[in-house]
């Protein structure tokens, strides 16, 4: 690979400015002068709250650190697509390319990793991957993978609900599709938590595939079946929780046995403070939709060495989840302020949410 | 005579399924045959029962409808954002339901011109249409669903009058105009004519094309009030709110035994195979199947109620596509 070398000291003195009140020693020569960066995010749509703010997230990355040149890029559920639209770009003024990837199915994170690889371009991934796979294998422009827990996601609203109904009472869960992973480990973290709760048994189980128009008479089956006997409702996403929760509402019960989600969909957010919820989970969109590209431009811009250098904890970690309660839920209904994540996008506090080696 | 007979068991058929169903989890599950559940049942087939009222008809006539997702989902976002909601400032009340009945009705209305005028199998213009309303419903949505604060729409879809979920009322009400529709005018009656035999059909000088227009723009019609009335109930307009309508649409017209050919069956059976439908999934929560189970109880007892339905039709000679 060849270096920028002509990076202007004063462009140096710059982009060191930006940061200049965490800056480390600088660890590298910079890779591109920074007119020269380009971000792309790379996700499925942005019809969804979620897509929606990552977009945000990066924007909002790219205007702190003053980078131009950002890249949107939605492939509409089509895993061909993410992979094609990432070889087009590519194509011209790889190595100064950072992409920061919500893959659209596990399976596209290879060829996205080699197609990086092979341009010299960089990347970030998040949730999950194939398994065998890691940055650290000689896949030196994987710059790192952002996993999230969907067991701690699971363990955390589990026991916020059995707490809510007093750790004692039947309660009833709505998963999401069963043959996905994180469906899989969410529900194990309610299982996990049921275990130490002796007083609260699972009256039923069903699967509305995420959907929240089939959550809906799937709970007033079971309100019909169980009646009285439900005292919390727990659902593997914020969209199958709301479906209850209209449910409950139609027989007056909305906001009187307590029902928890995951997701962090801003409709669960407002459910929460107004208490009709008692919690969700978020893994932060607005931090997953920067934090590839901070990472990226501090690579780029030499404040960090380059990742091959980096021990494993540090290319492969697991995201810490924000809970989201009655207590915080206010915050997290306003638009992103860069504060908020101005601490996490630092050259030297880029793993300031890790929490520890993922797989 | 066998015809005879056969013609007798067709139609009773249907009602027997569901008789059946009803009884094998009254027995198996002690809180199924309960008041309260005969509503929540009635409450889960309400939707549904207006779909397959509208599909009848285009598969009466050898038609196929696979545009209802995508209609429900037009609409649910047209209903949405005219009621009073959190995204536009409209607050059209009722009217809105009249708006997204029609946009549905619009859309069925381009189905069947596409499809009489233009000669393109209904198979392909109905997934065109799918795709596109989807994508209509997409824009509409952009990065924040609109949620629905209108609280007289939200008590239509939520509420009950005496007893009865009001959506269920709205449903019975679809299912009478289908019948009426199907009995006593030449729509219905050509339906089933055309079905038979559209060659035929079209050398008695009937107008066919016509017919199939009304059809189509009828079965928009009612996916559009299911997408609108479904919005209603979960309280936002969403892309997804039609997911899962089209098989299961399909599938409770055909256990109902209306034919796939197209000639045969009618708005009654339909509305039988919906609550049969209605039933299965109903009763398997309370009889306690497995969820990792319920998809194949589920698909085994439908090829067994379809089997029920079909039987009195193996007569040698019947071509089944």
């Amino acid at each position: 690979m060849t270096r920028a070398m002509s990076c202007p000291a004063a462009m140096t003195a710059c982009v060191a400015g930006i940061v200049i009140a965490a800056t480390p020693a600088v660890a590298a020569e910079p890779i591109c002068d920074k007119s020269e960066i380009r971000l792309v995010n790379s996700m499925r749509e942005i019809a969804q709250p979620y897509h929606a703010n990552l977009d945000k997230g990066g924007r909002l990355f790219a205007a702190w650190a003053g980078l131009k040149n950002y890249v949107l890029q939605l492939n509409q559920g089509d895993s061909d697509k993410q992979i094609s639209l990432m070889r087009l770009l590519v194509a011209a003024n790889p190595r100064c390319t950072v992409f920061n990837v919500e893959p659209n199915a596990d399976l596209v994170v290879k060829p996205m990793v080699d197609a990086a690889n092979r341009s010299g371009a960089w990347i970030v991934t998040h949730w999950a991957h194939n398994e065998g796979l890691h940055p650290f294998d000689g896949n030196d422009h994987w710059i790192a993978h952002v996993a999230v827990d969907s067991l701690e996601a699971g363990v955390a609203i589990s026991t916020r609900l059995v707490d809510a109904m007093g750790r004692t009472g039947g309660v009833v869960a709505l998963q999401g599709r069963l043959d996905t992973d994180p469906a899989r480990k969410r529900f194990a973290g309610l299982q996990q938590v049921l275990q130490h709760t002796p007083g609260v048994t699972l009256l039923d189980q069903q699967t509305a595939n995420w959907d929240r128009t089939a959550a809906f008479p799937i709970m007033q089956t079971w309100l019909t079946k169980y009646g009285g006997r439900i005292k919390g409702v727990w659902a593997a996403n914020d969209d199958m929780a709301l479906g209850a929760l209209e449910a409950l509402r139609a027989v007056g019960l909305a906001g009187k046995i307590p029902v928890v989600g995951v997701d962090g969909i801003p409709e669960a957010i407002a459910a929460v403070e107004k208490g009709e919820m008692v919690a969700t989970v978020s893994s932060d969109a607005y931090y997953q939709g920067s934090i590839g590209l901070a990472m990226g431009t501090c690579v780029l811009t030499g404040q960090v060495p380059l990742p091959a250098s980096w021990p494993k904890e540090h290319r492969e970690f697991y995201l810490r989840l924000v809970v989201i309660t009655h207590d915080n839920a206010a915050q997290y209904l306003r638009e992103p302020q860069p504060e908020t994540y101005v601490g996490d996008w630092q050259c030297d506090k880029l793993w300031s949410r890790s929490t520890g080696k993922a797989f | 005579m066998p015809a005879t007979v056969g013609l007798e068991l067709r139609s009773w058929a249907p009602l027997l399924a569901l008789i059946v169903s009803c009884v094998g989890f009254g027995l198996a599950a002690p809180g199924f045959a309960t008041v309260e559940n005969l509503w929540t049942i009635a409450d889960r087939s309400a939707i549904p029962l207006i779909l397959a009222v509208g599909t009848t008809f285009i598969i009466l006539q050898g038609s196929i409808d696979l545009s209802i997702e995508g209609v429900m989902a037009a609409s649910s976002l047209t209903f949405a954002m005219c009621v009073l909601n959190n995204r536009t400032g409209l607050d059209l009340g009722l009217f809105s339901l009249v708006l997204a009945t029609c946009a549905g009705a619009g859309l069925g209305l381009l189905t069947g011109l596409v499809t009489a005028c233009l000669r393109v199998p209904s198979f392909m213009v109905t997934l065109g249409v799918w795709s596109a309303s989807m994508g209509i419903a997409m824009l509409l949505s952009g990065d924040q669903p609109p949620l629905i604060k209108d609280p007289m729409l939200r008590a239509l879809g939520l509420g009950r009058s005496l007893a009865v979920p009001n959506l269920f009322l709205v449903a019975v009400a679809v299912v009478l105009l289908g019948y009426i529709l199907q009995s006593y005018t030449r729509f219905g009656r050509y339906s089933m004519v055309i079905g038979g035999g559209e060659d035929m059909a079209r050398l008695l000088g009937l107008p066919v094309d016509g017919y199939k227009v009304l059809a189509f723009a009828f079965g928009g019609l009612l996916s559009g009030l299911g997408g609108a009335l479904e919005s209603a109930r979960i309280g936002l307009g969403h892309v997804d709110v039609g997911a899962g309508q089209m098989f299961a649409t399909i599938t409770a017209v055909v256990i109902g035994g209306t034919s796939l050919g197209g000639g045969r069956g009618g708005v009654l059976q339909s509305a039988l195979g919906t609550l049969t439908l209605a039933v299965l999934t109903n009763g398997m929560i309370f009889v306690g199947i497995s969820p990792y189970a319920q998809k194949s109880v589920q698909g085994a007892l439908i090829l067994l109620a379809a089997l029920v339905t079909t039987w009195p039709l193996r007569s040698r000679l019947r071509i089944v596509k």
